[in-house]
């Protein structure tokens, strides 16, 4: 756990306070994708239940009120089990600079929204394994 | 977890695509609300962050529920308000005040209720390669044309552009009074506009447009002078200054309002293409395609070398980006390959490549490439040098699709384009309806007024069914002086209400010759396609009823009636 080989990518996070994307997400990752998934509606929930999930993935979004993508992400590096966990940021904003300011975080990827719930899953398989060939 | 795992996918998303749209049109309600408030200068500050927000959200997932034209609505309104509300954050203001926000915003977040109530048809599936390649013939109809006049007293541009609103045209007046309302209005539009300036007035105007717009976009908005000195001399001046063209009283309104709208057809956002990435840097890819589409441009990525030439399909690009190096495929052999197949003969292929060594790029070239672009570059020189490739590529490709006196579709591509239609009304259900429409006694034209005054009126109905038709319907021209119209989507009394406003339109513009003038007049008949079984007859039987129109006394429309 914590670290990614490739191969063993099954269980993802997925933290978003917009309960619709969070349903459509659940689509297109379980069902589409094939993965085990766990939704959080914010970064502290996120924080509450990472530890038992043991999740393979981090997907957070960017802005979400209280704690955003970026703060949860800092707070995630802090607990021993995600320490290394890989994280993507999902974010409607699409400026290069904010993509490098998260990539810059520690965080493997960027994905735009709107992203397309048919193609979500291999979004993310591949960003993981452009970062395992690295 | 999941309720319903044996429903199937498309079904579940349907329901949470509806259940999308439903609270869509709940936030649009209280975005329109913000609106009334902005009329009413009542519009608070922490309004205008909720404001915000709520375009943000918007923007981020309409098109993950299959209404991607909402969030790109939702994104420029967005756009504009961000750095207001940015402001009101800073601010060590009461959050009560009321602010100050453009009138022309509150307009535009009305128009997102239509967006909602008009969502296109492919709800099945949220991202279908098919119904995105059939723009590949549109994009220069649908969009209206929008010509803003800019004075300091707009007494005579008024007079002009009312003249021009005849064709078409969206005109509009502004004064340099309120230079703010100038330039919230064109920046509401994403194509084109043509700012309209008496030559007194030029360097007014072009210190105006240097001063409110960004240097990167001054070629969407050209500047098209008025004068009354014909002289070389005064047109040398007006060029020098910048100005794009030049008319000298007394206008001919005809030559005028076809300047101006291949002026916006050139210069218009919506030309810009569809490009191609084969790059196996998925992350390089990535930015090349982010960069490429907030410039207006559609770019899809392949990285993966074997989906080359479904993708290729499936996407139809205007141009192909690639990189020499693709992990252990080489581009130079992709691009033979995708020369095997004849349909791809013509498509420029680009190279991306750190190979900055010419005889290598020679070696390249000779292998099927057209040109190279050595990395690094820049995201602007990527998104100019792409935007002139593929304009370049589609001036060839209309030269063969697209008749040369009108810019319409061609004769056997317009019975195509039925024919498309006609399987998709049996797919779908809904109904459609060709349109056979002719100028009346147009030989007379010819033979009084002369062939050049002919061709005049032929392209000047040509421009004027572009204006007013949607992006969705086809024009083809059929013959002579025969155009053929496919309107989706439409029922055939819609059809003949709107054809017959057009045709009325038309019959309004004077024809000057000298100091004669002239009026012609149409006549159209209309036939539902899902009547026939195929193609052919629904077009026979619009020219049936076109026939009819003609012997009843012509200029209107007939509907076909069995």
């Amino acid at each position: 756990m914590g670290s990614v080989d490739g191969r063993h990518l099954d269980k993802i996070m997925y933290v978003e306070d917009d309960p619709d994307i969070r349903a459509i997400a659940e689509l297109a990752l379980q069902e589409v994708g094939g993965f085990t998934t766990r939704l959080c509606s914010s970064g502290k929930e996120a924080l509450e239940v990472v530890s038992e999930f043991e999740p393979d993935l981090i997907i957070l979004d960017v802005m979400m009120p209280e704690m955003d993508g970026p703060q949860t992400l800092k707070s995630l590096r802090h607990l021993p089990e995600t320490r290394l966990t890989p994280v993507v940021f999902m974010t409607a904003r699409i400026q290069s600079s904010e993509i490098e300011e998260y990539l810059a975080l520690g965080a493997i990827g960027v994905i735009p929204k709107p992203f397309d719930p048919m193609t979500l899953a291999d979004d993310i398989r591949r960003l993981v394994k452009e970062q395992v060939s690295e | 977890m999941t309720n319903g795992a044996n429903i199937p996918l498309h079904k579940r998303l349907q329901v949470l695509q509806d259940r999308f749209v439903e609270r869509a049109q709940g936030d649009i309600q209280t975005l329109c609300n913000f609106a009334d408030l902005i009329d009413r200068h009542h519009l608070e500050r922490n309004d205008l962050v909720a404001c915000y927000q709520l375009l943000h959200r918007m923007a981020g997932s309409a098109g993950t529920f299959g209404l991607p034209e909402l969030g790109a609505a939702a994104r420029v309104i967005e756009k504009q308000i961000k750095p207001l509300a940015e402001a009101t954050e800073d601010s060590v203001d009461d959050k009560r005040d009321a602010v100050s926000v453009p009138a022309s915003l509150a307009g535009a977040i009305r128009k997102l209720a239509d967006l909602i109530q008009n969502p296109p048809q492919s709800k099945d599936s949220v991202a279908e390669p098919a119904n995105d390649g059939e723009d590949s013939f549109g994009g220069t109809h649908g969009m209206q044309i929008h010509v803003m006049a800019l004075a300091h007293s707009p007494d005579y541009l008024s007079g002009l552009v009312a003249e021009l609103a005849v064709y078409g045209f969206l005109c509009d007046v502004a004064s340099f009074s309120q230079p703010e309302a100038a330039v919230t209005r064109l920046k509401e539009h994403s194509g084109a506009t043509i700012i309209m300036c008496v030559d007194s007035e030029l360097d007014d105007v072009l210190s105006f447009r240097n001063e409110n717009l960004p240097k990167a976009e001054h070629r969407r908005f050209p500047v098209v002078c008025v004068g009354h000195d014909g002289s070389f001399e005064s047109r040398y001046r007006v060029a020098a200054r910048g100005a794009t063209a030049y008319f000298c009283e007394p206008l001919d309104m005809p030559e005028m309002a076809e300047r101006i709208e291949s002026l916006a057809l050139e210069r218009g956002s919506r030309l810009q293409g569809r490009v191609l990435i084969v790059d196996d840097d998925k992350e390089l890819g990535e930015h090349y395609s982010l960069v490429l589409s907030r410039a207006g441009i559609k770019a899809r990525l392949v990285s993966e070398p074997f989906e080359l030439m479904s993708e290729l399909s499936a996407f139809e690009p205007d141009l192909v980006l690639m990189d020499v190096q693709l992990g252990g495929y080489s581009g130079v052999t992709l691009a033979r390959l995708i020369r095997f197949e004849p349909r791809w003969l013509g498509l420029p292929i680009v190279y991306l490549s750190s190979e900055d060594n010419p005889e290598n790029q020679l070696d390249a070239l000779a292998k099927g490439a057209d040109e190279f672009l050595v990395k690094p570059v820049t995201d602007d020189y990527l998104v100019r040098s792409v935007r002139i490739r593929c304009y370049r590529a589609r001036q060839l490709s209309d030269l063969m699709n697209r008749d040369s006196l009108t810019g319409l579709l061609k004769h056997s591509l317009i019975k195509q384009e039925v024919d498309k239609e006609l399987a998709r009304c049996r797919r779908s259900g809904h109904p459609s309806c060709v349109v056979m429409l002719d100028l009346d006694h147009f030989k007379r034209v010819n033979d009084t007024w002369g062939h050049g005054q002919g061709d005049i009126v032929i392209r000047t109905l040509a421009n004027l069914l572009r204006n007013r038709l949607r992006e969705t319907d086809m024009i083809g021209r059929y013959g002579g002086e025969e155009f053929l119209l496919v309107l989706p989507q439409c029922e055939p009394r819609i059809a003949a209400e709107f054809i017959g406003a057009i045709g009325k339109s038309f019959a309004e513009l004077a024809f000057g010759v000298g100091d004669d003038s002239f009026q012609v007049t149409l006549s159209a008949g209309v036939a539902s396609i899902n009547d026939f079984a195929v193609a052919d007859q629904a077009i026979e039987a619009a020219d049936q009823a076109l026939y009819e129109r003609k012997h009843a006394g012509r200029n209107g429309v007939t509907i076909y009636a069995r």
